[in-house]
């Protein structure tokens, strides 16, 4: 049959016979004779305008294309083309693209769980070192007026009896927020003990960090924020930047939902009315705090307060009875003052 | 022996719609490989593209592969990005943090103009492998060359230009296109180019003065503004919420009347070096044409700018196939070819696809 025909070497087209012998072929034009080629051999190209075009393997630009499409009885012996790629092509398109999607998928979740796995790795006592070095940056700050330090404990021990790990401290500094670093040191800032109205609300505060000691959240914050600044460093700026913060925060939701879970289930063990820390919620959130807007937005940047925060406790206080104080009047005040009654920490404010 | 006056040597036979079901499973692949697909992705896209492109009597054919270009790209990261983003994350901030600013602004200094040299060198072999990947009669381009000169002379009429303030800009343009098109040939036909910056020059200026016009203009502004609003009463003046949304909306309006001013004044520039450059190309005995007016490249712009806010981003499927038939529309070519003695290219044909291209995710030509 007539193919047309360019044999890779020059430009000129022919219009060669193709002629088949079993599982090869020759091409006859006139006296000239080029073959034998194994059907094998053949590369299928995009068909273009119905007609079929094959290459030769490790031939650059050597061509037959049938004109009227590929006869019938050479269909079977050549290859079929390629369209979205040979693996693709075995399997389908749709089944690929769900094959690929349950994959994509499976490898985001593995990436997104890594930190934490990575986290639950690391030992504790490395944790412990890491978290003294970081709160050697508060050292000379750290406040114990007279009593405070053992009303703080027994606060402590309130809310979480009989763990020794955990190690909560009040920093001479007037921000109203609490951070937990690794190694399960707690740091309340002066300000929030200064803002709340009762000890409950301080419980309520320092239950939830000790929500996220627990669940070791913040070791895997740190590594996913190591991890993702490193691995969208590539990026641009802005978008590495946005993607990074994004993601951060959708896990610091996750996290801080979880934490709040635990606090609910600490107090109500302790017998500590969950209702002063949604109250607290609700103030700082509404920003009724005598020391102005911006000590508020602290804790609310880190803890972002929604009304579904503050309904949690609310909705857990049904269940409560026998609540009391956790502190008395005089602890309290002990607490209160534990910055402002000891002349040894370092005076509050920011030194730049 | 083939004339080519008359009727247009280029033409392109698609259709968009036939075009559409390989844009949307590019998409869609593209999406559940979390982006792996976009080698093959393109490649499909050109394979079709340039299939549906005739040149006097034939089809163009894509012959690239999207393997070749992930192994492109996977060299790029290696030889470029990974080393880079290691110099400047940890070598230069210990540098800076130990007190050697010396030393971190030479590091700094050479990491620049490297990465001049290496975007020299990607454009240039970009080029290459396009040709290389471009057969036509079964006959394919290249070029011998490595691109290593390329990418010298890319860094020093870089380094230049900014040394003069930019007015070499038209000079450096025209002389890199003539010396990569030159390094490049098409059978046994080596292209020839003989762009200059004198015919584009005076747009340069318009482009180039244009910023200078538009500060003075913004300040002649603010003065009157000021000098007005001082004769008048300042208890007349709005409160303070209105006062600030009256100011933001002006400068909002004179950052968009910046850049859209000023990216048409650079299009009138740019339609010319284009139409100066092509139209100084010459393989064998044919010329070639570019004949796309500012106006059209307006269009070109201001339609992919549309398609892509219209359809929520899903039409920059359909950019590079726009910006393809754009171009072969406005491309022009004159002369005769010899069949017979357009034999196949000997030049070494490149492994990998234009992956130093990918990284610094600029265009070829």
């Amino acid at each position: 049959m007539r193919v047309w025909h360019y044999d890779g070497l020059s430009a000129l087209r022919r219009e060669p016979e193709l002629v088949a012998d079993g599982d090869a072929f020759v091409l006859v034009e006139r006296d000239r004779v080029e073959g034998p080629y194994r059907f094998a051999d053949l590369v299928a190209g995009d068909a273009v305008d119905g007609a079929a075009i094959y290459g030769l393997k490790g031939s650059t630009g050597w061509r037959i294309g049938f004109p009227g499409g590929l006869p019938a009885d050479l269909a079977a012996l050549l290859p079929a083309p390629t369209h979205y790629g040979r693996l693709i092509d075995r399997i389908g398109l749709w089944p690929a693209a769900a094959l690929c999607a349950t994959l994509a998928t499976i490898a985001v979740a593995l990436f997104l769980m890594t930190p934490a796995l990575v986290a639950r790795a690391v030992p504790q006592s490395v944790e412990r070192k890491l978290g003294d070095m970081m709160a050697r940056d508060f050292g000379d700050r750290n406040c114990a007026g007279p009593n405070g330090p053992q009303a703080l404990a027994a606060l402590v021990a309130r809310i979480d009896p009989g763990d020794r790990d955990v190690r909560v401290s009040v920093v001479n500094l007037p921000i109203v927020n609490a951070v937990t670093l690794p190694g399960g040191r707690i740091v309340l800032f002066d300000g929030l003990v200064k803002a709340a109205a009762s000890p409950d609300e301080v419980a309520g505060v320092i239950a939830h960090e000790l929500g996220h000691v627990r669940h070791r959240d913040v070791l895997e914050s740190l590594l996913r924020q190591l991890g993702l600044s490193v691995l969208l460093g590539g990026l641009d700026g802005h978008v590495g930047g946005y993607t990074n913060a994004l993601l951060a925060s959708a896990y610091s939701r996750d996290a801080e939902a979880r934490a709040d879970g635990f606090a609910i289930d600490a107090l109500a063990q302790a017998h500590i009315s969950p209702l002063p820390t949604a109250r607290f919620f609700k103030r700082l959130s509404a920003g009724e705090d005598s020391g102005g807007v911006g000590r508020l937005t602290a804790y609310l940047s880190t803890h972002p307060i929604s009304q579904d925060r503050a309904a949690r406790f609310i909705a857990a206080a049904k269940l409560h009875h026998n609540d009391r104080p956790v502190l008395d009047a005089d602890q309290w005040g002990a607490l209160r003052d534990i910055c402002t009654s000891d002349p040894k920490a370092r005076a509050p404010g920011f030194r730049f | 022996m083939h004339e080519s006056q008359g009727n247009k040597a280029f033409t392109f036979s698609g259709d968009w719609r036939e075009f559409a079901p390989i844009a949307f499973t590019n998409l869609l692949l593209s999406i559940v490989t979390l982006g792996v697909y976009l080698f093959w992705a393109r490649t499909r896209e050109r394979r079709y593209l340039w299939s549906r492109t005739h040149f006097i009597d034939d089809r163009l054919e894509w012959t690239g592969t999207g393997r070749e270009l992930m192994i492109g790209y996977g060299l790029a990261m290696l030889i470029f990005v990974i080393p880079f983003g290691f110099i400047n994350l940890v070598v230069l901030n210990s540098a800076m943090m130990r007190g050697h600013e010396g030393v971190a602004g030479l590091v700094g200094l050479g990491l620049y103009l490297a990465f001049f040299f290496l975007t020299g060198v990607a454009i240039f072999r970009a080029l290459r492998y396009r040709l290389s990947r471009t057969l036509w009669h079964g006959i394919r381009g290249g070029s011998d060359s490595f691109g290593l000169a390329f990418g010298w002379s890319y860094l020093w009429k870089s380094v230049l230009g900014s040394f003069t303030l930019g007015l070499l800009v038209p000079w450096t343009m025209t002389t890199l296109w003539n010396e990569r098109w030159g390094e490049m040939s098409f059978g046994p036909y080596r292209f020839e180019a003989s762009a200059r910056a004198a015919p584009i020059f005076l747009r340069f200026l318009l482009f180039y003065l244009a910023p200078v016009f538009f500060l003075i203009a913004v300040i002649a502004l603010a003065v009157f503004g000021m000098v007005a609003g001082g004769m008048g009463s300042w208890r007349s003046l709005p409160s303070d919420g209105v006062t600030a949304a009256v100011m933001f909306a002006i400068l909002a309006g004179f950052y968009l009347l910046f850049f859209v001013v000023l990216g048409v004044i650079a299009l009138v520039f740019y339609s010319a070096y284009f139409r100066e450059a092509v139209g100084a190309l010459r393989l064998g005995d044919l010329e070639f044409a570019f004949t796309a007016t500012t106006g059209d490249w307006i269009r070109l712009f201001a339609g992919n700018i549309a398609l892509v806010v219209c359809t929520l981003g899903i039409g920059q499927i359909f950019v590079g196939y726009r910006n393809w038939t754009f171009f072969i529309r406005h491309m022009h070519a004159y002369g005769e070819i010899d069949l017979a003695r357009l034999t196949q290219s000997t030049t070494r044909r490149p492994g990998q696809g234009e992956g130093l291209l990918d990284a610094f995710d600029i265009g070829a030509i």
